[in-house]
Order: structure tokens, then C-alpha cells, then sequence
């Protein structure tokens, strides 16, 4: 809201600098943006709050400063002088939809002559911005500044039948506006028409049709109030809005219509001339009288925390424009054994009734803000005690934190991007669900419009971008919810990990595959992954896995094809992999229980096994188990398998594997081991083909 | 010569090389006596070497054993000395030159995400202050978003272009007119509620008090998403931090104190507060924060005393209880901490942008 200076000490006499001004008004709850010198005034630009449209004008303005500044309000007088013919015989209203129009009034100016404005006037709207028009136009969007209330200017000669009809519009119905620019009106919009065809959009603007020029001698001047829900909509779906409709959107004070009103004929017939009719049509729905609210002193230190005078809290009120109820029931104590004298004041709460501008005071909450506001927040203490409480961290928080260090120590970076892809990246890979993915009804961000089912793609994205960016070394991370769609109830959100690493490498797969074990370790110690084979589009067939825990497939893990990587305009191979962390963090040891160290040394026994291609590790690794007497501790294999056909033979590969070996009961013998690595062999000869590689 | 003098020779010769490297007082003196005993030319242990061609056939084998025993006890001697006397004591050098200011191997480490650095470090400092972190859908219904934090239908904040509403087949898209009912917002199903991405994690509060007794603290945190244009202050998804605190008697002068101990802790040193009045519809009052810091006014966020329709909603007693709330935007207090000069930095995840924090 862009203010005069001068305009507003005409309204309210302050003492102040226009800095000072507009500290005390941001301090009171209207935000300073800034402070423009325009001639020898300032404009002074302050935000208002969607809840106070009375101080869209500069006398809602002068109301709250002259509150702050204990300076008096003086308003204009508004009374014009009126002719002796009636408004009824020069012209008719009707409202015939209420429900957008609460209160319509009209008053009738004949005889005015049209011209440009005095010079005081040009000045007062040019401080704020205002172009000038004529001298009616500027008027009323100079009383639409000063009150708040939007106003209309009708040339009454151009309305056919020379009467109003407040009516929804028809389907198909077109007007063109004071802009010169035609609207496709439909009904739920609530137009201005005469005997024949809309002259306004109702709060929004006026028509070229009947705008008043400097051929107009009678005016009719609209003062009304419009739906605010049906402004505002009406005003985005022909993306059209005004002074007018910003106002109406917020809701203007019903009640002071017919103040406006006179205000704006008390400044055309002092400005331009003319005699106004007598009495105002107005057509309205009843309105409810106000409640009163009962504001007790309690309440405001309950709330607050500091204590108000109360008649601190009577002054604020009364200058806010709140109206004392005194009677029995209200302001006098109602302690019946004080027996008090008529009239005296409650010391413990005051009931008030708000005033028609104050739409927003319905509760004893919103008279504690009013007071506490005016009375300044500067004066609530910011060093009470606040009890202390216990918090602990949640297991979620915990489990993360373990998963975060595992993956920094491997030198992944985290990443963070957003949840909604486009449909490309939507449908190239979702290994969890093959129902449609959840949309949006417009997209996030470009075409961006489908919630994602998997981490991977967004991530793939950004190595994209960082391979563009001529960036290295690309290993990536992220844990956020991806959103599955379930029949009938809440999208299932789920939280996941996903990962991409580069897979130049041979062992690339399994050094993701390991850091992916290593989360485990780190949240499960005992706990091992079991592997499926699966396939994806995205991913090299044969190259793939789901990992299983307990039976429940909790992740999935491939590298990008050839074609995946072309598809999503990768330069370089790589491993993705993603992780469903709820179940890893479900039975998640996060306070160890210790277990005593072995007491007795471990033996190792390499050995070389040479196998068909086709046999798998954990074939092998359980067969070795099997036998082992529960004195395996571990069995790993080091490095990669060896392959050489002229020296292995065709379709073999040889694998060196440890065998760890340790008794809990005893230093194990040279002799135990090497009978043991014995078994082992011959177990493996047996079950699997191995021979000893020579 | 028999065996045994041979041996005897050496032996000798042995235990004296051993005295006079033990005596060596300096580099020149044990750089003689390694001339006198391990001289190539014409060292005592050379010419004891001769000896051996002088020994009988059948001892030459136990010959050239000891006299190889011999070398090894008086070298091993002269390199016990020499290292006693210091490495500049000798020119001889074991190997190529060792280069100390090569690089060091590196193993790469990885960087969380600096939004997650932020999150992780206001969590604790509440965490410290006593609230627990609460977490909730970022899929949500109209209730939890709107309706329970006192925003009602009519509202300028559930526009249809003010919100990531889902799509729902069948249904048409668009803003009808609220006041007739036609309005895809209008759906009040409650078996098949609208659902939208929420605008804030107030949500996760109603959630919690809907299923907990008084007094809650809670933070609530995550992702929240507003149909802003992606620019250098804003970008559509973004992450917030919402504290609450109900209980009998909390009042604005805990909310300030307690931000002022959240500031504080978070930015160090003296912090001020300062409340200017505002409009949320969830709290009432409703202030917007700044803190002074270094002389000079911040904003933080906005927070307020919780509306007594939001209590009410979640079957409190306002008459009862009492509580505050408060909420941060994260992308803001961590682009001020690190000095990111524009938001969408955060989401484009470049590795050279990650590897900074």
C-alpha cells in the first residue's frame, strides 16, 4: 500500500519524521519496503497483512497512527449538500444475486462538468502512482485511497433504461473494459448491467461503454460490496485485476458504504460542479449486528506473558475504534457482593464491540493481539526460564546418521533433488511399483509433473549434469521418500537410499554392492544380504540383482545399460543401486551388546579353486560352511577371479579364497587346519567340480 | 694354516674391529676405522680373506663359513656405529632418495549435502532445548494441511495455483467458483479426500497433537513444496523447520526466550530478538522474528501463540493450554551461513558445489 505523507498528516497530525513513522508502523505490524521522496512528499510503501483490509486506504492508515502516536483522527466531514429531486425518480437498482453482491447503493450527481482535476488532487494521487483521468475518475480513485472502499462512476446517460441490474453473467456473454480489451464473462461472475447488456464486471472494472468522458453530465457513483471468493476468482480467471478487486478480495467494511459514498459526492460537487439528488438506493442483505467480546486481563498475561494495565488495554481499545458495553452484564464487575457503583469499571476484563472495519476482531484471542501489538512486543521479556524437557533422538534420525558416515567415509556426496520428475525420467526406471505414478495438476518445474517412484533416475540427472560440468569423480548419494500409489488409501511414502558410482572399473559392481553391504554391517551386523537375479530396463541384463533381507526384497542394484546410458545422455558407465531403509533401520542394532573377544588366535589357509563359470559364490561359500565343523570364521575371496583359457581351460574360472579358521575352545593345530582346508576341497571337488589350481 | 688359527684370527680380529668402531668419537675417526677393516683395497679383513686360500681342502667350506660370519658381525658392527653417530655421519645411503613433500594419498571422503549439515544442527540445538523431532506424510489431505491449522475453504492460501494439488483421474482440473460448489477444491469426500504436496510442516504438528495428550514439543521438518518460480531467493520445493511447544502456561515470553537460545546457540554469542506483529492463520498472535546479530537486524521466520481453533481442532482446551510455534525456512539460514548467493545452487548438485561443505 503506497501512502502520502501529507495526505496522511492531513488525516492525522504527527510530530514525527516520516522515518520514525515508518519504524513505528512496521513495529505495529505493517512491514516498511521503503520510502520514495516525490517532490516535497514522501511516499511511503507498507505491506498489509491479508487480514487488515482496512488498511488499504490512508484513513485506516491514520487510524493506527494516530493509536501509536496518541495524536487525534480527523475525518472529512462527508456531508453533501443534496437537491431536491429524488434519486429514485432518475434512476432503479436491483440485485438479483445477493449472494455476490451483500450491499449495493447508488447516488446521483447531475450537472457535473468533467475536467481535468485541481492541481491538489493531481498531486496527492501522483505521489502514490495514480495517473490522472478527469476530474470525477479521480475522485473516486482518490476516495478508493483515502477510505479503502472501491467506487464507481457511472455515466448515467449511456446505461440503457437508465437503471442497474446486479446479475451473474450469461454464458457467452462479452465485455469490453475501461482497458479496451474484451472479456469472455460466465456465469459465478457478477456483473454490472443495465436494462441490455453488462456495463462492469461487479468489484473488478468498469465498461468503455458507460466510463465516464468529458461529454458525461450525470454520474451515478456505485458503492458497494462484492463476494470476496467470487472477486478473486473472477478476477484470476480473466487475469484482470485492479485497485478494485485487491480490495474486494479482502473484504470491504459493509457498513461504511454509504459514508464513501457521500464522501465522493461531498468532493465531485465541491470539484466539479453539479447537484446531487436526494437519498441514496441501496439495496442490501440484512447483516448481523456485531457480538460483543469479553477480553479478561488473565487471558492477556496467560497468553502474552507480561501484564497490561487495564486501562492501558481501554485505551488501545477505544482508540482501535472498539465500543465499551457497559451495563450489568458486561463492564461493571459482576461480583454481586461489591454491590459497585453504577459504572464503574471491571478491573479484571473488558467487554467491547468491534467496529464494522474490524472484520477480523471475533475473539478474545484477537483482542489479546491488539492490545499486545499497540502496547509493543518490545515490552514481553526474552529471558524467562523455560522448564527443560527430556528429548531423545529418534531412531530414524540414528539409523540415518549411521547410513550418512558409511557413505561419506566412502566418498560418496550427498544430493539433494526434487521430487517430482518429468514423465522420461518417471518411466525409466521403478523397481518397486508398475502402478502409474502419482501427478500433479501442474508441473513443479518445467515438465516436471509425476511424483517419483525411485531415487535413481533424479540422481542419474544430476551425474548427467556433473559429467557436462567436465566433473571427474561422480559418486553420488541421496535418501529421500519416493511415493507409491496404493488402490484406495494414501500413497505409500517410502523412504529410500540410492546411490550412483562410476563402473569404469571391472570390480565397479562390487564395490558398490560392497558399500551397500557395508551399510548393513554398520546397521546389522549379523545380518547378510540374499541375492535374486532381476532385470530392468535400464540395466544390463545379466548385470542386476535384488537384495533381499528375511526374505523381503529391500534393494536393487545393476549396471546402467548401454542403451540406458544413451537414453539418459550418460558419457561414462555406472553402477546405481537403491536401498529401502525401513527395514534395514526395523531391526537395526543401534546399542551393540558386547561380546567377548575370541581368546584363542585364528589360523588362515589360501586356496586356489578352479570352477565352471557357471558355479556362483554363494553355492560355494555355503558348502564350505556346511563343513566346517562351525570352526569357518570367515571364508573370502581375494581380488577378482582369474580367467585364462590356455592355462585354466574354457568356460573355468579360478577363485583364491581364505579360509579363516579359530576354535572358541582351543589354540587350533597346524594339523586341524590343514585337515580342515582338506575337507574343504574335497567338499568342493564334490559338490561344485573345484579342483586345486596347479 | 690349520682351521683353528684361521678362526682364531678372525675372532680376533672381529672383537677389535668391534672396539674401535665402538670408539670411533666422530665421523672421520669411524670413517678410519672402516678404511682399516672393511677397506676394498687393502682392509684388515682382505687381507684375512687371504688366508683362506692357505687352509686345508677339506676345511675350506667351515673356512669360508666363519669368514663370511666374520664379514657380516664386523659390517653389522660398522652400521650399528654409523647409525649411532648420525645419518650425517655417513654418506652411505640405503636406496634412491626419499622425497617427503610428495603428495600424501588421499582417500577421498564424501560431504553431506550443506542442507542436511543445517537441518542436522538446528535438530541438535532444539534437540538440546528439549524438542524431539517429528516426522510426517509430505502427502497430505486438506485437513491436516488447511482445515485443522484454521484455513478454511474460502481462503486465498488453498487456491488450486497456490498448491502442488495431486491430479485424480476423472476429475476435472481447474478454480471453479467456490461459492457454487463447482470447484475441484470443493471435494469433501472424506473416503476419497484431495490431496496435495503440503505447503508446510505445520501439518506434522496436527498429526502429532491428533494423537498425543498435552505437553508436546516437537520439531517437525522436511520438504514443502509452493508453486514459486525458481529464482535465486526461491525455488518451488524447499525445506522448513517448525518448532511447537504446548503446555499449561507457555507464553510469548517463552517463545522469545526460547529463540533467543536457539539463535544464539546457532550463530553464537548475544542474540536479541525482536517481534514485529504479523498474520498466519494458524497462530494468533502471529509475529514475524528478527534477531540482532553483530548490530544488525535478521529476519528468521515467522511464529505466534497457536490459534485457538488449531487447538481446538485437535481436541485441546485453549482454556487449558497454551502453546507457541515457530518456523524457519532452511535454504535461507544456511545460504546466509555459507554465503550461497542463489538457492537453486543447493538442487543442482554439482559435485565442485558439494565438495565445499
Amino acid at each position: 500500500m503506497l501512502i502520502s505523507y501529507q495526505w496522511l498528516n492531513s488525516l492525522v497530525p504527527l510530530s514525527v519524521g516520516v522515518d520514525e513513522f515508518a519504524l513505528r508502523m512496521m513495529m505495529a505490524g505493517f512491514n516498511h519496503e521503503s520510502t520514495t521522496a516525490v517532490g516535497d512528499d514522501w511516499c511511503v510503501d507498507l505491506e498489509i497483512t491479508s487480514n487488515r483490509p482496512d488498511c488499504l486506504g490512508h484513513i485506516g492508515l491514520a487510524r493506527e497512527a494516530a493509536v501509536l502516536f496518541g495524536a487525534p483522527l480527523k475525518l472529512p466531514a462527508a456531508a453533501p449538500k443534496a437537491g431536491a429531486t429524488k434519486v429514485e425518480t432518475l434512476t432503479q437498482v436491483a440485485v438479483e444475486c445477493p449472494e455476490l453482491c451483500p450491499r449495493y447503493t447508488a447516488r446521483v450527481i447531475r450537472g457535473v462538468k468533467v475536467g481535468p482535476s485541481p492541481a491538489w488532487l493531481q498531486k496527492r494521487l501522483a505521489t502514490i502512482g495514480q495517473p490522472s483521468v478527469n476530474n470525477v475518475v479521480d475522485i473516486t480513485n482518490y476516495v478508493l485511497m483515502e477510505t479503502g472502499q472501491p467506487l464507481h462512476a457511472f455515466d448515467l446517460a449511456k446505461l440503457r433504461g437508465r437503471k442497474i441490474i446486479v446479475r451473474e453473467a450469461r454464458s457467452g456473454e462479452k465485455f469490453e473494459a475501461i482497458n479496451h480489451k474484451s472479456y469472455a464473462l460466465e456465469p459465478g461472475m457478477c456483473v454490472i448491467a443495465d436494462a441490455e447488456r453488462p456495463v462492469a464486471i461487479g468489484g473488478v472494472m468498469g465498461g468503455v461503454d458507460s466510463e465516464v468522458s468529458t461529454a458525461t453530465t450525470e454520474v451515478l457513483i456505485e458503492s458497494a460490496a462484492f463476494d470476496p471468493l467470487s472477486i478473486r476468482t473472477t478476477a484470476r480467471k480473466l487475469a484482470l485485476r485492479s485497485d478494485s478487486s485487491y480490495r474486494f478480495e479482502r473484504g470491504v467494511d459493509v457498513e461504511n458504504a454509504d459514508w464513501v459514498s457521500r464522501r465522493c459526492c461531498e468532493l465531485i460537487l465541491e470539484t466539479c460542479g453539479g447537484e446531487m439528488a436526494e437519498g441514496m438506493i441501496d439495496v442490501a442483505a440484512p447483516r448481523k449486528p456485531r457480538e460483543p467480546i469479553t477480553l479478561r486481563a488473565k487471558s492477556i498475561k496467560r497468553i502474552v506473558g507480561i501484564d497490561v494495565p487495564m486501562p492501558e488495554v481501554r485505551r488501545i481499545l477505544a482508540a482501535l475504534g472498539l465500543e465499551e458495553v457497559r451495563g450489568s452484564e458486561f463492564g461493571v464487575t459482576s461480583n454481586k457482593s461489591d454491590n459497585p457503583e453504577p459504572g464503574t469499571l471491571n478491573p479484571e476484563q473488558v467487554t467491547v464491540t468491534p467496529p464494522s472495519w474490524r472484520r477480523d476482531l471475533e475473539r478474545e484471542i484477537d483482542l489479546i493481539e491488539e492490545v499486545a501489538r499497540i502496547h509493543g512486543y518490545d515490552k514481553i521479556p526474552e529471558d524467562v526460564g523455560v522448564p527443560m524437557a527430556r528429548s531423545a533422538r529418534t531412531d530414524e534420525d540414528r539409523v540415518l546418521a549411521k547410513v550418512r558416515h558409511v557413505l561419506t567415509a566412502c566418498g560418496f556426496d550427498e544430493a539433494l533433488t526434487i521430487s517430482v520428475v518429468d514423465d522420461g525420467l518417471s518411466e525409466s526406471f521403478s523397481p518397486w511399483t508398475d502402478a502409474a505414478p502419482l501427478a500433479l495438476q501442474m508441473p513443479i518445474l518445467e515438465r516436471a509433473d509425476k511424483l517419483r517412484r525411485s531415487l535413481v533416475p533424479s540422481l542419474l540427472k544430476a551425474r548427467r549434469e556433473n559429467e557436462a560440468a567436465g566433473n571427474r569423480t561422480i559418486e553420488l548419494f541421496e535418501t529421500a521418500k519416493v511415493y507409491l500409489p496404493r488402490a484406495g488409501q494414501l500413497p505409500q511414502e517410502e523412504l529410500m537410499l540410492a546411490l550412483t558410482s562410476s563402473g569404469s572399473r571391472p570390480s565397479s559392481f562390487f564395490y558398490l554392492k560392497g558399500v551397500l553391504e557395508g551399510i548393513l554391517a554398520a546397521l546389522q551386523p549379523d545380518a547378510r544380504f540374499e541375492v535374486r537375479d532381476a532385470k530392468h530396463d535400464l540395466l544390463t541384463a545379466g548385470r542386476a540383482c535384488e537384495l533381499l533381507l528375511a526374505g523381503e526384497m529391500v534393494g536393487v542394484l545393476g549396471e546402467v545399460s548401454p542403451a540406458g546410458l544413451k537414453k539418459l545422455d550418460l558419457r561414462e558407465p555406472t553402477i546405481v543401486a537403491e536401498l529401502k531403509l525401513a527395514p534395514l533401520a526395523r531391526a537395526a542394532v543401534l546399542v551393540p551388546r558386547y561380546v567377548p573377544t575370541p581368546a584363542y588366535p585364528a589360523m588362515e589357509r589360501d586356496i586356489n579353486l578352479v570352477v565352471d563359470e557357471q558355479v556362483r559364490w554363494n553355492d560355494l561359500a555355503a558348502t564350505v560352511r556346511a563343513c566346517g565343523d562351525g570352526l569357518v570364521e570367515s571364508f573370502d575371496m581375494k581380488g577378482e577371479p582369474y580367467r585364462d583359457e590356455k592355462r585354466l581351460g574354457p568356460g573355468k574360472k579360478s577363485l583364491l579364497v581364505t579360509l579363516q579358521l579359530r576354535s572358541p575352545q582351543r589354540t587350533l593345530t597346524n594339523v586341524e587346519a590343514d585337515d580342515l582346508r582338506t575337507r574343504v576341497v574335497e567338499a568342493c571337488a564334490k559338490s561344485h567340480g573345484a579342483t586345486l589350481r596347479a | 694354516m690349520s682351521l683353528a688359527a684361521f678362526i682364531s684370527d678372525l675372532d680376533a680380529l672381529a672383537a677389535e674391529a668391534a672396539t674401535k668402531f665402538a670408539a670411533a668419537a666422530d665421523a672421520a675417526a669411524l670413517e678410519a676405522a672402516r678404511v682399516e677393516f672393511l677397506g676394498a683395497k687393502s682392509g684388515r679383513l682382505k687381507d684375512a680373506q687371504k688366508g683362506l686360500g692357505t687352509v686345508g681342502k677339506d676345511d675350506k667350506p667351515a673356512a669360508g663359513k666363519k669368514f663370511n660370519d666374520v664379514k657380516a658381525a664386523i659390517e653389522a658392527a660398522f652400521a650399528e656405529a654409523q647409525e649411532r653417530a648420525g645419518a650425517g655421519g655417513a654418506k652411505v645411503a640405503a636406496g634412491p632418495p626419499f622425497d617427503p613433500t610428495q603428495p600424501g594419498l588421499r582417500p577421498r571422503l564424501g560431504h553431506l549435502h550443506p542442507l542436511t549439515q543445517t537441518i542436522e544442527e538446528l535438530k541438535d540445538i532444539m534437540g538440546r532445548l528439549g524438542f524431539t523431532v517429528a516426522h510426517g506424510p509430505e502427502i497430505e489431505d486438506e485437513r491436516h494441511n488447511f482445515e485443522a491449522l484454521n484455513i478454511p475453504k474460502a481462503h486465498p492460501a488453498r487456491d488450486p495455483l497456490e498448491n502442488f494439488y495431486l491430479a485424480v483421474a476423472g476429475k476435472v482440473q481447474g478454480s471453479g467458483f467456490g461459492v457454487q460448489g463447482s470447484s475441484s477444491t470443493s471435494n469433501t469426500d472424506p473416503k476419497n479426500p484431495e490431496l496435495l504436496l503440503r505447503s508446510q510442516t505445520s501439518t506434522v504438528q496436527i498429526r502429532v497433537m491428533e494423537n498425543q495428550p498435552p505437553p508436546v514439543r516437537i520439531i517437525s521438518l522436511g520438504r514443502v513444496y509452493r508453486p514459486d518460480t525458481a529464482d535465486a531467493t526461491h525455488y518451488p520445493m524447499f525445506h522448513q523447520i517448525e518448532g511447537l511447544l504446548i503446555d499449561k502456561h507457555v507464553t510469548m515470553a517463552d517463545l522469545k526466550s526460547t529463540l533467543r537460545l536457539f539463535a544464539g546457540s546457532y550463530f553464537g554469542g548475544e542474540v536479541h530478538i525482536r517481534f514485529r506483529p504479523s498474520f498466519f492463520p494458524f497462530t494468533e498472535p502471529s509475529v514475524e522474528v528478527d534477531m540482532q546479530w553483530n548490530d544488525r537486524w535478521i529476519e528468521m521466520g515467522g511464529a505466534g501463540m497457536v490459534d485457538p481453533n488449531v487447538l481446538r481442532a485437535v481436541g485441546y482446551d485453549p482454556e487449558e493450554v497454551s502453546g507457541f510455534a515457530f518456523g524457519l525456512g532452511v535454504e535461507r539460514v544456511c545460504a546466509r551461513r555459507h554465503q550461497v548467493t542463489d538457492i537453486r545452487e543447493f538442487y543442482r548438485n554439482d559435485v565442485r558445489f558439494l565438495e565445499q561443505f
